[in-house]
């Protein structure tokens, strides 16, 4: 599952990546997977479509399914003061990660020749979305309480085996897309403090 | 006495002037890498790589680490754009640390 070399750096603000097909097709199945999962949290018969309209939500206590859980979390730790807050908050969350989610979607289906070029918001987005892929999977991974060893060592026919070889990747993508956005970001560092 | 009279008395002006800091805590999480909490921490709160580094490494070292403080508005701001990232953050009122 290497075929492409990741991000590179192309001049400023500019992060460009190739994808064989094959790759292509798991990212945008992976994409559709959160768009469908944050869209099964949406409101059921909301009772005031003016509170709807100004995404104030009829939730609030969190998901109950665990992988939703981890990427709407409380913001508070007292329940009641999480509970208000999740009310004014989570539509907005939710469509903040949905349009990332998109947003990569869209790079990966019109990407010609698998190649995908992306400027600083784009790259924003895409980090948002691989890493809330990697939230969901890594629920299901059980990361939190099995180890790097363990989960190295699953038998070659346990399905986990698939699902921790793609979350590695994208961990290896996310790092490389990172490496390039790091390295633009302290050139501006290094050139501010130099016109200083 | 007089000491604690005047220190509740001080603390209870903070609380009805809005003065009290509240502050936003990020936790350690085993899926995150280190280098893209690194990045948020550069892009939302414009911190140097040097300073994003240490707040990085404070939170997988001891578990969590305060990465910003402001009125609690200002607070719930900086988590909603947090977890818009994936990072696992919360806010409370800095003197209930």
């Amino acid at each position: 599952m290497s075929a492409t070399e990741g991000f590179k750096r192309h001049g400023d603000h500019s992060y460009v990546a190739q994808f064989a097909e094959s790759e292509k097709e798991v990212l945008l199945n992976l994409c559709e997977q959160i768009i469908e999962l944050l869209a099964e949290r949406t409101d059921h018969g909301h009772d005031d479509p003016l509170a709807a309209m100004v995404g104030i939500t009829s939730h609030d206590s969190p998901p109950e399914d665990e992988v939703l859980h981890r990427l709407l979390p409380n913001a508070y730790a007292d329940q009641v003061d999480a509970s208000e807050f999740r009310r004014y908050t989570e539509a907005t969350l939710r469509q903040k990660k949905q349009a990332h989610a998109i947003s990569m979607r869209i790079h990966l289906k019109t990407a010609e020749d698998g190649t995908v070029n992306l400027d600083h918001d784009n790259a924003n987005a895409w980090l948002g979305a691989i890493n809330d892929i990697r939230l969901a999977l890594g629920v299901r991974l059980k990361v939190a309480s099995n180890s790097q060893d363990e989960l190295e060592l699953l038998a070659p026919d346990d399905p986990l085996r698939g699902v921790y070889a793609v979350y590695t990747w994208l961990g290896w993508l996310q790092e490389t897309l990172l490496d390039a956005l790091i390295d633009d970001a302290v050139d501006d560092e290094e050139s501010q403090l130099g016109s200083s | 006495m007089v000491k604690t009279a005047d220190k509740i008395e001080e603390e209870i002006r903070a609380i009805f002037s809005g003065d009290t800091p509240w502050v936003t805590i990020v936790w350690d999480d085993p899926v995150n890498l280190q280098t893209y909490v690194v990045y948020v921490f550069m892009e939302l709160f414009g911190y140097s790589k040097a300073r994003a580094t240490e707040l990085m490494l404070k939170v997988h070292n001891e578990g969590k680490a305060i990465v910003s403080t402001g009125s609690r508005e200002e607070m719930e701001h900086d988590v909603a754009r947090l977890h818009e990232y994936g990072l696992w953050a919360t806010l409370q009122r800095g003197d209930q640390l």
